[in-house]
């Protein structure tokens, strides 16, 4: 393991902070709920969904925090304006943790961004994500929210290469006027999160482990992932799952260790079902991880496993 | 004249092989449909860009594919039916962005210009998007496989996409401190000795 040289800075998004050197946070996690298929949801389109199961769902992920020590974030997608305003007034009603506000589709996102700046949450949400699709309606409606964090991600369509990622982010790598960094910043976005993007294997999944290094290298930026996404996007994998599903879990949930070893600060692990898989695997790394660099003058936080699990 | 790959299909994802002889290749997007052997190839695809550069490279490399259904539910955000039917139709720019298409990211990176027109030329789109009964699909199919020649040029092996350039660089700084004795330049990759910088 290993030090950066450069400051890395340590972002606090209602209560939970990100980032800073390898060993010193816990890493902070993040559940998905409301996920395309996802069995407690009666219409996506509306937002219909079972509560007393999210309700649940959000509790397994808050006491699996609690006993790690790993900060959760609630990773909230949804695919419409109707639905995904839902998701948030419900998950604010149950939880005091900050949320992610995801949607394929921008219109939504912006919706989101407007939402919660209405009703006085835009504190505890983080906008996932400003990436290369962002259009000037986008950029517009975000800065006039009140929303300051967000995710920046890395993924380059034309160039899925560490040199293509990382120039998405300082200038727009040709395909847009400037680099997302700055748009992030003509944004109001003051909490920057990195998403090097996980592409699926055979496509460069990998470069994006890369990139957490060497994104923290240059400018401090928290950095993390959705690292299972490469497993769950891997046929060859998906096939085996059908015979043996713990197979598939272990690849999945293990991931997370892969993007620690990286040095990421956070984590969008996947369905918020793993959550009991997951913290006590992020626990684990995030101990080794610690005691790698004790001699390195990184102090880990009085919350930081290692502090409460050995 | 060969008609099909060696190593067809190129690229592996989310798909079953059927008969390569077949005239007929079935995108079913976001859908998962149950396949019929009847068909070259069967699956899905969710996205605007990886997801079509995947069914370029493998209907290309088969010369008796002449028809591509495209049915199934598309994928919100993504449009990857759409962003399909716009390659076909338009092509892409020269910064590789598909053309037409709405989708949220429609770029291209691992496929030729001459590929893509290899795509156009040789196949017709048959546009049934949100079409998700299986037997309308497998009655499309049996109309289809059969239907026409085989396109009268050889197999074409796109690129492949495992590209591993090389891009070492002479480390330049000791950005990362691994030890006393050794340091690391994030940007070029490599360990090296701190006494160096």
């Amino acid at each position: 393991m290993f030090k950066f040289q450069k400051e890395q800075e340590i972002v606090n998004i209602a209560g939970v902070k990100v980032g800073g050197q390898p060993g010193e946070l816990p890493t902070v996690l993040a559940g998905t709920i409301f996920y395309d298929k996802h069995g407690i949801v009666e219409d996506s389109a509306r937002g219909l969904f079972d509560r007393a199961a999210a309700e649940k769902l959000i509790n397994l992920q808050e006491t699996n925090a609690e006993e790690t020590g790993n900060p959760h974030i609630i990773h909230i997608f949804g695919t419409t304006p109707e639905s995904i305003t839902r998701y948030i007034d419900f998950v604010a009603e149950i939880s005091e943790a900050p949320f992610l506000i995801d949607s394929p589709e921008g219109t939504v996102r912006s919706h989101a961004a407007e939402y919660v700046s209405e009703i006085g949450l835009a504190d505890k949400a983080i906008y996932n994500s400003i990436n290369m699709s962002i259009n000037a309606s986008e950029i517009e409606t975000l800065a006039l929210s009140d929303i300051d964090s967000s995710i920046i991600l890395g993924f380059n369509a034309t160039d899925s290469s560490l040199q293509g990622r990382m120039e998405l982010l300082e200038n727009g790598a040709g395909l847009l006027e400037e680099g997302l960094l700055s748009i992030a910043d003509s944004c109001g976005i003051v909490n920057k999160l990195i998403d090097p993007s996980i592409t699926p294997m055979g496509n460069g999944a990998g470069v994006a482990l890369r990139m957490t290094i060497t994104a923290k290298a240059k400018w401090g930026h928290p950095t993390g992932s959705g690292i299972h996404n490469a497993p769950s996007a891997w046929n060859w994998l998906n096939k085996k799952r059908e015979k043996d599903p713990v197979l598939y879990k272990i690849c999945d949930v293990g991931s997370t260790c892969l993007q620690q070893a990286a040095a990421g600060d956070f984590i969008l692990y996947g369905p918020i079902e793993y959550a009991p898989y997951v913290f006590p695997m992020a626990a684990m790394s995030d101990i080794m991880i610690s005691e790698a660099v004790a001699d390195l003058d990184i102090e880990p936080a009085s919350r930081h496993p290692v502090n409460l699990l050995v | 004249m060969k008609t099909v790959a060696e190593t067809w299909p190129i690229v592996k994802g989310d798909y079953t092989v059927g008969n390569p002889r077949s005239r007929i290749a079935v995108v079913t997007l976001a859908s998962q449909i149950n396949s019929s052997p009847e068909a070259a190839l069967w699956g899905s695809s969710k996205t605007e860009n990886l997801g079509v550069e995947k069914i370029i490279v493998n209907i290309i490399s088969n010369s008796n594919i002449r028809y591509i259904l495209v049915c199934g539910m598309e994928s919100r955000g993504h449009l990857a039916g759409h962003s399909l039917l716009a390659i076909h139709a338009n092509g892409v720019d020269e910064k590789g962005r598909i053309l037409g298409s709405k989708g949220a990211i429609p770029f291209i990176e691992n496929i030729s210009k001459a590929a893509i027109k290899r795509f156009q030329q040789q196949v017709v789109l048959l546009d049934r998007i949100g079409l998700t009964d299986p037997d309308e699909i497998i009655k499309i199919v049996k109309r289809y496989k059969d239907q026409g020649e085989v396109y009268p040029d050889e197999p074409f092996v796109a690129t492949s996409q495992k590209k591993r350039r090389s891009t070492f660089a002479v480390p330049l700084s000791g950005d990362i401190i691994i030890s006393e004795e050794f340091v690391m330049d994030a940007a070029a990759g490599v360990v090296c000795q701190a006494k160096d910088f």
